[in-house]
């Protein structure tokens, strides 16, 4: 009852980025009404999850969200495995599924036992607490009419919001095997997923989107995911493929995709699903959940086409890569501001991301010279930068109630890209230690589906 | 120019000259060796002269540029003679256009990357 008046009288709602929302003058006019005891106990329900009273729930906000978590891990299975194994080399198709879904599987145990709690868990400013480890406390306690729900999405049981927010844990994950497949070993993914997930995405999720973390407290808007998502997967993903190294035959060989056409139905997943992650991450079924899908629909359209008239231009042909690559971007570059900008500002970003990844996936990737597989930093990590510092410049007041500051978003740009880079160094170098990174030569000749699952795809 | 590029040149060469006169080269060793692209392009232009395969002669070019800068310094100055006009958006087009179309799909196309 109390966190309805609280939202209707502060804007707190269960939005991510809620500390930002609030600002620091309303929270100390909170503080003083919120002075007699009965509101005190209010404030504490406020700061961390708690018990509820079952009817406090709002029940399209829950279906809502329940829908969104179904559409955001349809966008991993099989979404990415589709779009990624249609990519490889024959030989290597099953390991990149394989990979995909042991990622899904791994990251799923790992954010029950540990990482929804050191996530979304009020703790310190750098990782949050530990009381909901083993989903302890989820409660739903029929008798007395209670629920658990979390501080960020009061509006919905905690159960919901926590599979919700696997979800997003799963395909950060699982966008990372693009950049080292059909070389790295399978037993050697599962260890850097698995320590990647608790070391690195779960504290940065706390940085951006437990209202206690840091760069939150600093005022980083990121609506669904650009920098904790996005930017994050795509450097991790260009560190390992510089650690792990280039595969037997790159720069040399061409290496044939399997079939564009999952690709195509993967990318259409990921357009499909996208919906749920970012209207999802409204974390209610109301009109800026209705706006977030309707400018993540308008800049996926505008990713497309200008990735298309890139290619057009330089390469005489416009390819299906190049426009799911192209959607893909707009989608990417929208997801830090789905929920602060106008339709209008959509296409802006959208359009721009499908030049600038274009550009990452090609004449970037050159320069860099690493084999990022399937140009997970091209397009996920220069997505996200480019979708982080537009939802600086172009937030709108009027859709969100904060003003974006481009200085304030390149702050927290650096502070995931560093955090993620050395991290994910550190996570693989381990790695290297326990198992091994890659497969020999003669298995990555023969290809990971036979060398490592003894599967193959047939004729 | 970066090494990947005149390997790219070289692997689009080595499938035309193999398709068009069957001729089969060291795709490799025409983006490492002058003396061998020299050859090469040599016997490019001599295809193209006897056997009407002009539509080699853009990749001679192109490999002589890559490979033997001075040779392509001196037949730019050549060029340069001749009286030319800016590329309009349509022209360029038009030319990547015929140029994807001589290539089709190739073995160069996913040296590389695949976007």
């Amino acid at each position: 009852m109390w966190h309805a008046l609280c939202v209707q009288t502060l804007g707190w709602t269960s939005r991510k980025n809620t500390m930002h929302r609030i600002g620091s003058k309303s929270l100390m006019a909170c503080t003083l009404f919120l002075s007699t005891s009965v509101w005190s106990q209010v404030t504490a329900a406020l700061t961390r999850p708690g018990l509820v009273a079952q009817d406090s729930i709002n029940g399209a906000d829950t279906a809502w969200m329940m829908t969104s978590t179904a559409l955001v891990l349809l966008m991993t299975l099989p979404g990415i495995a589709l779009f990624y194994g249609g990519m490889v080399r024959k030989k290597n198709v099953l390991n990149t599924m394989a990979g995909v879904v042991a990622a899904a599987a791994l990251v799923s145990l790992l954010w029950f036992a540990v990482g929804y709690s050191i996530a979304f868990t009020p703790g310190n400013g750098l990782i949050g607490g530990d009381t909901r480890l083993w989903f302890s406390g989820l409660d739903y306690i029929k008798d007395a009419g209670k629920v658990a729900v979390s501080h960020v999405a009061p509006n919905v049981p905690e159960s919901v919001y926590a599979m919700f927010q696997l979800t997003f844990a799963i395909i950060t994950a699982a966008l990372i095997v693009g950049a080292v497949v059909e070389r790295l070993r399978f037993s050697a993914l599962l260890w850097f997923v698995g320590l990647w997930s608790v070391l690195v995405y779960a504290p940065i999720a706390h940085w951006v989107w437990e209202p206690g973390g840091w760069l939150a407290q600093r005022g980083v808007l990121d609506f669904a995911g650009g920098a904790v998502v996005h930017i994050n997967a795509g450097i991790s993903g260009l560190v390992c493929a510089y650690m792990v190294g280039p595969r037997k035959g790159y720069g040399r060989e061409s290496f044939e995709p399997f079939n564009l056409g999952l690709t195509m139905a993967g990318a259409g997943l990921l357009w499909v699903g996208w919906f749920g992650f970012n209207a999802g991450s409204a974390v209610a079924a109301d009109g800026r959940a209705g706006l977030a899908m309707a400018v993540t629909h308008i800049a996926a359209s505008a990713g497309a086409v200008t990735w298309m008239l890139g290619e057009w231009i330089v390469r005489g042909r416009p390819s299906l890569l190049g426009l799911c690559s192209g959607l893909v971007a707009g989608l990417v570059a929208i997801t830090p501001a789905a929920g602060f900008v106008t339709p209008a500002s959509a296409l802006l970003i959208g359009a721009v991301a499908g030049v600038a990844c274009y550009w990452g996936a090609t004449g970037l990737k050159r320069l860099l010279n690493a084999d990022d597989s399937l140009d997970v930093f091209g397009v996920h990590g220069i997505g996200g930068i480019v979708g982080a510092l537009m939802t600086g410049l172009l937030a709108s007041k009027t859709v969100s109630g904060v003003q974006g500051d481009v200085v304030v978003q390149l702050m927290g740009v650096g502070a995931v890209v560093v955090y993620s880079a050395v991290m994910s160094a550190a996570v693989l170098w381990f790695t290297n230690l326990m198992v091994g990174l890659r497969v020999d030569d003669g298995a990555e000749v023969t290809g990971l589906d036979i060398a490592q699952h003894r599967e193959h795809m047939g004729t | 120019m970066l090494a990947s590029e005149k390997l790219a040149i070289a692997a689009h060469l080595h499938v035309l000259l193999r398709r068009k006169t069957g001729r089969v080269t060291d795709t490799q060793w025409m983006a490492d060796n002058a003396e061998y692209a020299t050859e090469i392009v040599r016997f490019v232009r001599q295809s193209a002269a006897q056997d009407g395969h002009e539509e080699l002669l853009p990749w001679a070019d192109k490999l002589e540029q890559a490979v033997l800068p001075a040779a392509a310094a001196r037949s730019k100055e050549t060029l340069q003679m001749v009286p030319s006009s800016m590329p309009t958006l349509r022209s360029l087009l038009a030319s990547n256009t015929v140029q994807a179309g001589e290539s089709g799909v190739d073995s160069a196309r996913y040296v590389r990357g695949l976007r």
